[in-house]
């Protein structure tokens, strides 16, 4: 099921695979942790597009409430506690 | 660390030709499904040996009941380490939350937000969703509230000992659903055999115990990952 039926969906489907690596690619050539960590989050949004192109709509669903709402938010008070002791030293 | 990169690119290598021999199993597009023995089984007779329209939910929650079992085990030993390591941490005073704007926009959007949630848990076993994508989908509500209104709001509208306990029964209401499999002379989690109400596959009421577990799941997932959010947000940086 990696290669679809038409033209059209190939392209769509191949243009957000590229896209995909590239927010992969751009989430760990950050310097700054609070970059790689919003990248991370447009990767999990378009991951839960993908499945959606792939019909698996239990797991969109899924990977958009887990990747890009609950962990980015839980990524970012971590983030927010850590650098926040770091600028008191 | 030159060998440390050595072995990292070489594992990364096997792993790839291993996704791309798995991809290559995948069906092509002219046949639209895998015609394992499995797959056929499972999508032939889903609806009628479990009653549910949703085959993910039938899968997860009838066939497969005890994976999710053990899912739940694993989400619930991660809240409880969390709320553990952060149990004496206090709650900081002065939560203020944001502007009046926003509080009145979640006053209004909130319900809704909480009715889809209740909705994707509830239709699990009918539409695409289930229990946990619900329970999430609460989960970040209560974070919503939590930024939107501040802490020590949210911490009065739903106190962390009111979450605790709601985890906790939504877990015994999963295990008692999986006893009375036991009790009425089939085996662990047994669905229909067990004597749960069938009901017309395509309506609310049906499926068996596909909807309890979907609700015990979602209850379960959402008042843990909300208490893991609480828990890590009590103790605001001075």
């Amino acid at each position: 099921m990696f290669w679809r039926s038409t033209l059209l969906e190939n392209t769509i489907v191949s243009i957000l695979l590229v896209f995909l690596v590239v927010a992969a690619a751009t989430a760990i050539s950050f310097r700054n942790v609070l970059n790689s960590v919003l990248a991370l989050s447009v990767f999990s949004i378009t991951l839960a597009v993908l499945f959606v192109l792939y019909q698996a709509p239990d797991a969109a669903m899924a990977e958009a409430v887990v990747g890009a709402g609950l962990v980015m938010a839980l990524f970012l008070v971590t983030i927010s506690k850590t650098r926040a002791e770091e600028e008191a030293d | 660390m030159r060998l440390r990169k050595i072995a990292a690119a070489i594992l990364i290598l096997v792993l790839t030709l291993a996704l791309v021999g798995a991809i290559a199993e995948l069906p092509s597009p002219d046949e639209r499904v895998s015609q394992s023995a499995l797959t056929q089984r499972i999508i032939g007779k889903g609806v009628v040996e479990t009653g549910a329209t949703n085959l993910v939910a039938a899968v997860l929650f009838d066939y497969r009941a005890f994976d999710t079992l053990g899912e739940a085990t694993v989400i619930f030993a991660a809240v409880a380490g969390v709320v553990l390591m952060f149990y004496h941490a206090p709650l900081h005073p002065s939560a203020i939350g944001l502007s009046i704007l926003a509080k009145r926009s979640l006053d209004v959007i909130g319900p809704f937000v909480f009715v889809a949630g209740m909705y994707i848990v509830v239709y699990g076993h009918i539409s695409p969703g289930g229990g946990f994508q619900g329970g999430v989908i609460l989960a970040t509500l209560t974070i919503l509230i939590s930024i939107v209104y501040g802490l020590q709001e949210e911490r009065r509208l739903l106190d962390p000992r009111f979450k605790t306990a709601l985890e906790s029964s939504a877990a015994l209401l999963f295990m008692t659903v999986a006893f009375v499999g036991v009790f009425s002379g089939e085996y662990f989690l047994s669905n229909l055999g067990a004597g749960f109400f069938r009901g017309h596959p395509g309506s609310v009421l049906s499926g068996g115990a596909i909807p309890l577990l979907n609700v015990a799941i979602g209850l379960k997932v959402g008042a843990g990952l909300a208490l893991v959010f609480y828990s890590m947000v009590k103790k605001e940086p001075e």
